[in-house]
């Protein structure tokens, strides 16, 4: 994305999984089921105490979507760009979405396999390590 | 209770291109309940309550501006989008059936050409809540997000993009039909569909709902107090709105990913209903882009996911004559987009028989509202 494009807020909950430049999954720590994205209470026992744990890296293309319009003017000169949405191998059931980068928009494709990579930001005193795709 | 109430009267403001409406937002929203009223055969003064779906047009104004009586209900659904169309419905429904207002005004106003353009995205320094997971990707815009829906649907069930193009030609063909239309006059060929750009892949231009100017609405009352009135009343046979657990989890972890959110929906409403799919013979499936409606009518059921390509080939959408005609007044795509509401307007007339695009011997009407974002919902209308 463009300079001085959108960040995500790092919050209590989102802490871990943007802040660690590692796929950080939440786990319950009452009930041990992992959930994505992570949430401030757990969907299955409703305990509001959890831990993170990393995951492989790793993972195929769920489905994706390639932008063309700029849906705002910022990204004029940034489309076309491509947005994958990723099934992990360590947690089949987590999809993750990210930019993909390394590839030409019009090759990616349902079912390709792909690796995580971290674009590092310094934002408003937060360092955000960013989440993004590569083909493996 | 449930079956008491009934539609009495349609209307609408005139429908623009962005940008187009001479009157503004609330100007449009006056005109359209107003003519509502008067078809109903009602005056003002008998309007006792409001309905409607992210509004900006408030029942505290409306009243006072236009002269209602006193007001005993009014009601806005939860939700993002138009998926609140049918849910709408369904407030004016409760209210009525329970007693708690005799006439109940059901609209919607949008005027996208005065206020926040759907087609276009703000851009937060920092993205809170859901939208951090997707904003920092310029995961921003409705289109995207169905296109992600989409893309994975079409892969699983082997849909073609000629049966997204099938949605997008039977709204302009019914468009022509519909002089009320923003399309009329301007048909649109199936090699046009394929040349158009793209917005966000499968999506071309024509799959996208256009951005207008307008307001629709209905007036919902007793069946005893429309029984000596302007029009034959329409039933609202069933409603329903809601979503599967786990299906509102964010950033496309839903459980039943890739969907419209109308499985529930479909389920609740048939039920409700004593009826299925084979017993309708119109239905209106609200189009923000074409991928969604494919999905709702699957899950629907009016069709399983892989017959979608024969389902919607060969004019079997296309009214009068099809085996099931979809979006008669030309839909979101054709007619207008005024977020759905006349997708409702139209399943009522399709009831009383003065559509453009009547279809013979109609007793079960569908309206399907907002697939793709949740709690999906859906209105059955049907005789008396």
């Amino acid at each position: 994305m463009p300079q001085d494009w959108s960040l995500p807020a790092v919050t209590p909950v989102s802490s871990a999984w943007f802040t660690s430049a590692t796929l950080a999954l939440q786990h319950c720590a009452a009930c041990g089921v992992r959930q994505h994205p992570p949430e401030e209470i757990c969907h299955s026992c409703g305990g509001m105490d959890f831990d993170y744990r990393a995951v492989a890296p790793t993972g195929t293309v769920y489905s994706y979507t390639v932008a063309h319009y700029a849906v705002n003017r910022a990204l004029a000169d940034h489309v076309p760009y491509a947005v994958v949405l990723v099934s992990l191998d360590d947690a089949p059931e987590v999809r993750v979405i990210g930019n993909i980068v390394g590839i030409d928009p019009a090759e990616v494709h349902i079912g390709m396999a792909v690796r995580a990579l971290w674009e590092r930001h310094e934002v408003d005193g937060d360092v955000v390590e960013l989440p993004l795709w590569e083909p493996a | 209770m449930h079956g008491s109430a009934v539609v009495a009267g349609v209307g609408e403001s005139a429908y623009y291109k962005r940008g187009g409406s001479p009157h503004s937002e609330f100007q449009l929203a006056c005109i359209a309940i107003r003519n509502a009223v008067a078809d109903a055969g009602l005056t003002m003064a008998d309007v006792d309550g409001f309905a409607s779906y992210m509004d900006r047009n408030e029942p505290v104004r409306l009243s006072a501006a236009l002269g209602t009586g006193d007001l005993n209900f009014t009601g806005q659904t939860f939700g993002g989008g138009g998926n609140g169309a049918g849910a709408a419905v369904t407030l004016a429904d409760m209210a009525i059936s329970a007693g708690y207002a005799e006439c109940v005004v059901v609209f919607r106003a949008l005027a996208q050409g005065q206020f926040h353009r759907y087609g276009q995205a703000g851009r937060a320094r920092r993205a809170r809540g859901r939208s951090a997971y997707t904003s920092p990707y310029g995961m921003l815009s409705a289109a995207q997000t169905c296109a992600m829906q989409t893309m994975r649907y079409m892969h699983e069930h082997g849909v073609s993009q000629d049966s997204l193009a099938e949605i997008v030609l039977a709204c302009y063909e019914h468009a022509q039909r519909n002089p009320r239309a923003v399309r009329y006059g301007t048909p649109l060929t199936r090699d046009e569909y394929h040349a158009s750009r793209m917005i966000a892949e499968p999506f071309h231009l024509y799959d996208c709902c256009p951005e207008n100017d307008g307001a629709a609405a209905i007036v919902v009352t007793t069946r005893e107090r429309a029984r000596d009135l302007a029009r034959p009343a329409v039933s609202i046979v069933a409603a329903a709105h809601g979503l599967e657990r786990r299906d509102g989890v964010a950033a496309f972890n839903e459980v039943n990913f890739p969907t419209a959110h109308h499985r529930h929906v479909g389920r609740q409403l048939w039920a409700r209903a004593g009826a299925g799919p084979a017993d309708v013979q119109v239905a209106q499936f609200y189009e923000n882009f074409t991928g969604p409606v494919l999905m709702a009518i699957a899950e629907m059921g009016f069709c399983e996911p892989a017959e979608l390509d024969e389902f919607v080939a060969n004019g079997n959408i296309v009214g009068p004559g099809g085996r099931l005609p979809i979006n008669t007044s030309g839909g979101n795509l054709g007619e207008g987009y005024i977020h759905g509401f006349g997708c409702v307007v139209e399943a009522v007339r399709q009831v009383r028989g003065d559509s453009t695009c009547q279809v013979p011997g109609v007793e079960l009407s569908l309206s399907v509202s907002g697939p793709g974002y949740a709690p999906g919902s859906a209105v059955l209308f049907g005789k008396g």
